[in-house]
């Protein structure tokens, strides 16, 4: 990838947005943010990131909500997606997070906290 | 015929009273004499035995033949009596028979002919008997159906749950008052009328109907939960419904079991939005604080010292110890509201392992496992909430797979054990300890030791299992050898049951 990719994170916990922020500056990525669902949608039309990293609990409208109203838009539904889990799974955890996650299309799902080389690997998949 | 019937006669000639009492002795019969009337009668009053025949002179001195049958009427109606008459009174012998006499000889008579007319007698009495046995027993099988039928009717009026039974064609047959004030439709008069026309609840309609159907569901027992009426009057009744079965198995209709969870459900709807507040309010920022010391712990804020290092280290344990015990709580709560509910369906319980086994496939490749499946016979069926099942295997085959070695396998296999379909899970693991064997399949309990203290964990996973399992009435048992390896053994009643 010759320039740098941005990646639009969208949170309502200011300080989960600034730890992201930070890990992801780390690996060189453009980072724009976002605090509740609706702004994160206009953001995510107006900037075209490369990649969005959606929290699924906000305020006003919901990770998943964006999640899907992306999807279903052909101009932006090429943007992958990373949600950001921290709805409580059944037992055992990654087979409900994962059922959860492909019904609303995102292209791949974490739990919250994230650590910064998860973060780091995700992201860089996702880019490719 | 009555071997040693008990014989009277009456008569003041001493002739025939010793000729009788001779004759009819040699016969086998017990006889009595007396010379009147009164003193018949006296003995027939107090004789314990009660007579069966009775030989009656017409004309005696003191209380006639006549007045003695007259009195019988309500002494013993079923004596049987012969009289005796002279020869030339056949006239008085008709008037008798009218008053309930039964026969006569008439004077003077031959032993055979004194013999036939008993044995006669004999065969009409023992013929009353059969007749009044009969009676009585007829009599006494329609009180019990009588008791029985209040018994139950008793019973079921007395229930807090209501109960609804159809005919195979789904109209209510039989109901309790619990089961009209559930359902509101008190006061109605709904016995005969169809079900789906009385209840408004489509789903309890739906499933009567799906258990009545011969083709899909026999031996089916389906739970479920239905909503009546709305807003703040809403009304949430856990319903479970199975077919009756007659001797051959065929279906003759069904039985429903409405039972009010309307405050359960307040309750736990009550636990639930707290448990959802504590869980954003509390993950929420502790996460963040965990994400946070993430940052700092990898310099990306600035680089730290080694001592700081360490201390950031333990921050982040401790945050993470404190996540674990909220999601802990979390899926108590899961625990306890999503067991209840079932919906039973005759399932194959190789499908559900297999589900299981594609499942937890790329685990157990990460961790160099091999899953092996053996089913003994293709497509055993039980009666199985499908999810809840496939959550059994899942739990077994990924502590099967987390507590096992380097190179190991975890066999999981099927058979048929008696009444029971056996599924086993067998694994090449560390095992576990003998003094926490009994404890594993209580709440939060996890064995610890210095091989486990890497495996991640809610010790949730085998309580769950065991909580599943009852609510199918089966049973789970586990056997382990330290260093070898752990079995889980599981029974469920098989479907035709």
């Amino acid at each position: 990838m010759g320039e740098t990719a941005r990646v639009l994170v969208v949170d309502d916990d200011f300080d989960f947005v600034e730890s992201l922020k930070m890990m992801l500056e780390n690996q060189s990525y453009e980072v724009i943010t976002a605090y509740d669902g609706v702004e994160g949608l206009k953001k995510a039309k107006e900037e075209s990131p490369d990649l969005i990293i959606l929290d699924v609990m906000m305020p006003n409208k919901d990770g998943y909500a964006v999640c899907h109203e992306l999807k279903a838009d052909p101009k932006y539904n090429a943007i992958p997606i990373l949600l950001l889990t921290a709805v409580v799974s059944n037992i055992p955890t990654t087979k409900y997070t994962q059922r959860m996650g492909m019904e609303i299309e995102a292209d791949d799902y974490v739990d919250k906290p994230v650590t910064p080389s998860e973060l780091a690997k995700r992201a860089e998949a996702l880019l490719q | 015929m009555l071997r040693d019937a008990n014989i009277l006669v009456i008569d003041d000639e001493a002739v025939i009273r010793d000729g009788c009492s001779r004759i009819l002795t040699k016969e086998g019969y017990r006889v009595k004499t007396v010379e009147h009337g009164e003193a018949g009668l006296g003995l027939i009053r107090t004789e314990k035995e009660p007579f069966d025949i009775l030989l009656l002179d017409l004309m005696m001195p003191g209380i006639s033949g006549m007045e003695v049958l007259e009195a019988l009427r309500t002494i013993d109606p079923n004596l049987i009596v012969i009289v005796i008459t002279g020869f030339a009174t056949v006239e008085s012998a008709v008037d008798a028979m009218k008053r309930g006499a039964y026969d006569f000889i008439a004077k003077p008579f031959t032993p055979d002919q004194l013999r036939i007319v008993v044995n006669r007698g004999l065969e009409r009495k023992s013929l009353q008997r059969e007749a009044e046995n009969l009676r009585k027993e007829r009599e006494k099988s329609l009180k019990d159906i009588a008791y029985e039928k209040s018994r139950i009717t008793a019973i079921i009026h007395c229930m807090v749950d209501g109960i609804l039974v159809t005919d195979p064609d789904s109209r209510i047959v039989l109901h309790n008052p619990a089961a009209t004030r559930l359902l509101e439709i008190e006061g109605l008069e709904i016995i005969d009328e169809s079900l789906r026309r009385c209840v408004k609840s489509e789903d309890l309609a739906r499933v009567v109907t799906e258990v009545l159907d011969t083709e899909k569901s026999k031996y089916v027992e389906i739970s479920q939960e239905i909503t009546l009426g709305e807003g703040t009057g809403k009304v949430f009744l856990r319903t479970n419904t199975a077919p009756v079965l007659n001797e051959d198995g065929e279906i003759m209709g069904s039985v429903t079991v409405l039972h009010d969870i309307t405050q359960e459900k307040q309750i736990n709807r009550m636990k639930s939005d707290f448990l959802t507040m504590v869980s954003h309010e509390l993950r929420a920022p502790v996460s963040a604080v965990q994400q946070q010391l993430s940052v700092i712990q990898e310099g990306m804020a600035g680089s730290i010292t080694e001592k700081q290092g360490k201390m950031l280290a333990r921050a982040k344990e401790r945050t993470k110890g404190v996540l674990d015990l909220i999601n802990d709580l979390l899926n108590v709560s899961k625990l306890d509201s999503d067991i209840v509910v079932q919906h039973k369906e005759p399932t194959a319980l190789e499908d559900i392992v297999r589900t299981a086994c594609e499942l937890m496939e790329p685990e157990a490749d990460t961790r160099g496992i091999r899953l092996k499946l053996v089913a003994s016979q293709p497509l055993l069926l039980v009666n199985t909430d499908r999810e809840n099942m496939e959550e059994v295997f899942v739990n077994l085959i990924s502590n099967a797979i987390k507590y096992n070695v380097e190179g190991g396998s975890v066999t999981i296999s099927l058979m048929t054990e008696g009444e029971f379909l056996r599924i086993d899970v067998t694994d090449t693991g560390i095992g576990i300890p003998k003094k926490d064997l009994y404890r594993i399949f209580d709440r939060f309990y996890r064995v610890k030791s210095p091989q486990t203290r890497t495996v991640i964990g809610t010790g949730l996973g085998l309580p769950i299992v065991k909580g599943i399992i009852d609510a199918h009435h089966g049973s789970i048992r586990v056997k382990s050898t330290e260093g070898k390896g752990s079995a889980f053994t599981i029974l469920i009643p098989k479907t035709s049951g």
